[in-house]
Parts: C-alpha cells; structure tokens; sequence
C-alpha cells in the first residue's frame, strides 16, 4: 500500500499530565503516550480501522501506536509526547539546543495482523 | 532582536484587556492560567472580567483552548514566522502581497484586522507556546513573537510571556541566569562560564556523545529527549535524583530517592512571569531533599584528593 506522508504535532494533554503524576509505569499512561489521533478521512485514505495498530516512520526512527479517530485537521496526526516519540523525534538542534519536537513528516503504515 | 517586553501575570489580570495565545493550549496544558490571570477574573482595570477582555488563539488546530477563544486563527503547520513577520510589516503600514499572505492558511483580511485589534487595545498580551519555539524556526519564530510586542508598543501597551511549562523549568533558567548570566547552554569546564546552544546545550551533548558522566535532577530526559541522547545516557555512569521511577530512572546507575519538593521538602519555585513564590511542605518525607543530597555529594568530593597532582601540593602546603 502507498504510504501518506503526515505531519506529525507532538503535544501534551490533561489527562497525561496527571497519569505523569501517578506514575509512568501505570497501563494509563502508556496508553495515552502510545495512542495517535487522525483525522478520519486519512484513516480510510491509508486503510486504518479506529484502534488499529499503526507504524509511524521519520527519517529518524519508526515508532508503533494505536490510532483513533479525532479532531485533527488532514494531512495531520498528534501525539502526546512520550517514549515512542523520542525514536522519530529530530536529534539536531540547528545551534539553538532545541531538537524539533513538532511538525515533522512522518508516513503511517497499518501494521497487518 | 534581543530583549523581551513583559509584566507580571498580576499586571495581566489587572490590566490586560487584549490576549493573544500562539501555539499552545493552555486549557489542557495550563488549567488555571485563563481562570486565575489572564481570562475570567475581574482586575482593577477590567472590572467586567471575561466580558472586558478579547481571547484570540493561533494555532495549527483546533483544541480545547479554541472553544474558550473569541477569535480562532488556524495557521499552516510551519508558517508561524511567515505569519508573525506579515504581522510586522502591517504594524508598520506596509505592503504585503496577497498571495503570499495567503500562504500561512489566513487572508490578508484576517491578518489586518488582527493587527487593527492590536492596536485598539489599551493593554495587550502575547503568550507564546511550544507550537513557536519547537517548530521550524525555533528561537526566530520566539524572537519574531518578541519583536511584535515590543513593536506594538509604538502604539499602545504590549507585552509578551512564553507558556513555560512543567514545574519550575523558569527556577532553573533564573538561577543559571544570576549565577552565570546565561539561562542554559552553559560550559563551566575552564573554570568561567560559557554559553553556546548547540554545543553545551544538553540534547547536543547527550547526541554527540560529548559528556561522560550525568546527573539529572527533577528531569526525566529518558522519556523526553531524541533516541541517540538517552542511548548516550544508558551507556554512561547517571545519577538520578527524583521522587518517583522514572523511564531516566530505569537506565541509571544510581537512582536517588528524594522528597517531593513543594508537598514534602521546602524550597522556591519561580512562576512563568519569573515570580520567586516560597514553597511550604505540608506533608513529612522519609526521604532526603534533592539539596541535601547535593550537599553531601560536594562534601564527599571536596574530602576527594584532587585529580590534579599540582592542585594536591597547594592544598598540602596551604
């Protein structure tokens, strides 16, 4: 299947900000850091079924996540930041001691059962 | 570029009447900005509170910060520098192409009445998110943000404030700032302070795999930072020191357990406005404070003999 190409936006939520609070390790907080949101019409564009599992690939690295529905614009997927973003995150900083930790391309592939 | 026009949150609540949030979603990220400082409250110059002011959001989509504002502005992912230097040149009166307007995801209408907006407020306020400084563009979309607020000034009251985020991150930056007169980037390693992002900034040491020890306080960059960085961290002696197990934690070789400052170990935390606030434990800890730790590890390595042979001969003549 062709692969898309997205921009991903990594952020943070509510929600992870207290899982952050009770603990890393919990199943909670791994879902959230390990959950992609899409825009629907992208889903079906490349084949994504709501909680399907998907590879996420940038030019650094590639990452695994579950993938909802959502409120998102096309052509864009958000993250909440978290260990699988730390593989497609940018690791040169252009001088300025920031890594790009948003708005980078990345392709989204389903992973077959 | 170089300076920031700014205030303290208790100068927003009071006087601002004009707010403008820039890549950033303060209703999930900062919960009780709008409804302690910046949108709900009544001041001594906006006695109506939310009524007296204006919210506008920019941002590359829409949140829940977008429902509390009066005026959403959706830009293109990567176009805040085009938007904010458009900005600039209709502060000034000048020409700017259509077209080229057209290109950030708002009209050249869109962008007008804006700058009109700005200018009619009595007291305005821009606050600017990781969406500007983590993008493309980095510290020249935050110095472009910076320049526009203190542009504005030319015509009423502006002002401008990063969203800093997580706990006391402005703390660090203030301490390093009086300390050494740089807020981060800095280089101790010849005895005088060095500032250079890029080279002694932590992401570039950690990638390059310059250092060859660490220790992380409060910070967990294992869960935060690019792959090659924590790799880096993985493979060299770290020391951390936090309350709780962390991804850091897990890859350490000496993990500390420390109070959590602020519920059970005193100290002073800086607010975003750069505003020293005391913290008061209400609770005990078995454990020791993150500067007590500190405390005893310079005490063990000042009873150290030095490595340096010549610094050894001084200390036993002296």
């Amino acid at each position: 299947m062709e692969k898309k190409r997205f921009i991903m936006n990594a952020g943070r939520t509510t929600r992870q900000g207290q899982q952050i609070n009770v603990g890393k390790d919990h199943v909670e907080y791994q879902a959230i850091v390990n959950t992609l949101t899409m825009h629907p019409g992208d889903m079906k564009a490349v084949g994504i079924q709501p909680g399907d599992s998907v590879r996420v690939r940038s030019e650094h690295g590639e990452a695994t996540f579950r993938c909802v529905e959502g409120k998102v614009p096309q052509g864009m997927i958000f993250v909440p930041y978290g260990p699988p973003t730390c593989h497609l995150m940018g690791r040169y900083t252009d001088g300025t001691g920031m890594p790009t930790s948003k708005g980078w391309e990345v392709e989204v592939e389903p992973i077959s059962a | 570029m170089g300076g920031k026009v700014t205030c303290t949150l208790g100068e927003v609540k009071n006087r601002a009447d004009f707010i403008v949030y820039w890549g950033g979603n303060p209703a999930e990220c900062h919960p009780r900005h709008f409804t302690k400082y910046t949108l709900t409250q009544k001041g001594r110059f906006v006695p109506e509170g939310r009524k007296g002011r204006t919210m506008v959001l920019v941002d590359i989509r829409e949140t829940m910060s977008s429902k509390a504002a009066d005026l959403f502005l959706q830009i293109r992912p990567g176009k805040d520098f085009e938007v904010l230097t458009t900005l600039r040149a209709l502060v000034k009166n000048q020409q700017v192409d259509e077209r080229r307007a057209a290109e950030t995801g708002l009209t050249l209408a869109q962008l007008q009445d804006l700058v009109d907006r700005m200018k009619r407020a009595r007291f305005g306020v821009l606050f600017f998110g990781m969406g500007v400084s983590m993008t493309r563009g980095k510290h020249m979309n935050s110095a472009g943000i910076l320049a526009l607020a203190a542009e504005l000034n030319a015509f009423t009251k502006f002002v401008c404030m990063p969203m800093r985020g997580h706990g006391n991150v402005t703390g660090s930056d203030m301490v390093m700032r009086w300390t050494t007169g740089f807020p981060f980037g800095v280089s101790l390693t010849r005895g005088y302070p060095r500032f250079n992002p890029g080279e002694f900034s932590t992401v570039d040491l950690l990638v390059r795999g310059d250092n060859d020890a660490a220790l992380i306080l409060g910070a967990d960059p294992g869960a935060t930072m690019p792959q090659p960085g924590i790799d880096h961290l993985a493979r060299i002696p770290t020391i951390v020191l936090d309350p709780k197990v962390t991804h850091t934690s897990r890859l350490a070789r000496v993990h500390i357990t420390t109070a959590v400052t602020g519920i059970s170990a005193a100290g002073t935390a800086y607010r975003m406005d750069e505003i020293p606030l005391p913290l008061r434990p209400a609770l005990s800890s078995p454990y020791p404070t993150d500067q007590e730790v500190i405390r005893r590890i310079r005490q063990a390595v000042a009873a150290r003999p030095s490595w340096s042979p010549a610094s050894n001969a001084r200390m036993a003549i002296a």
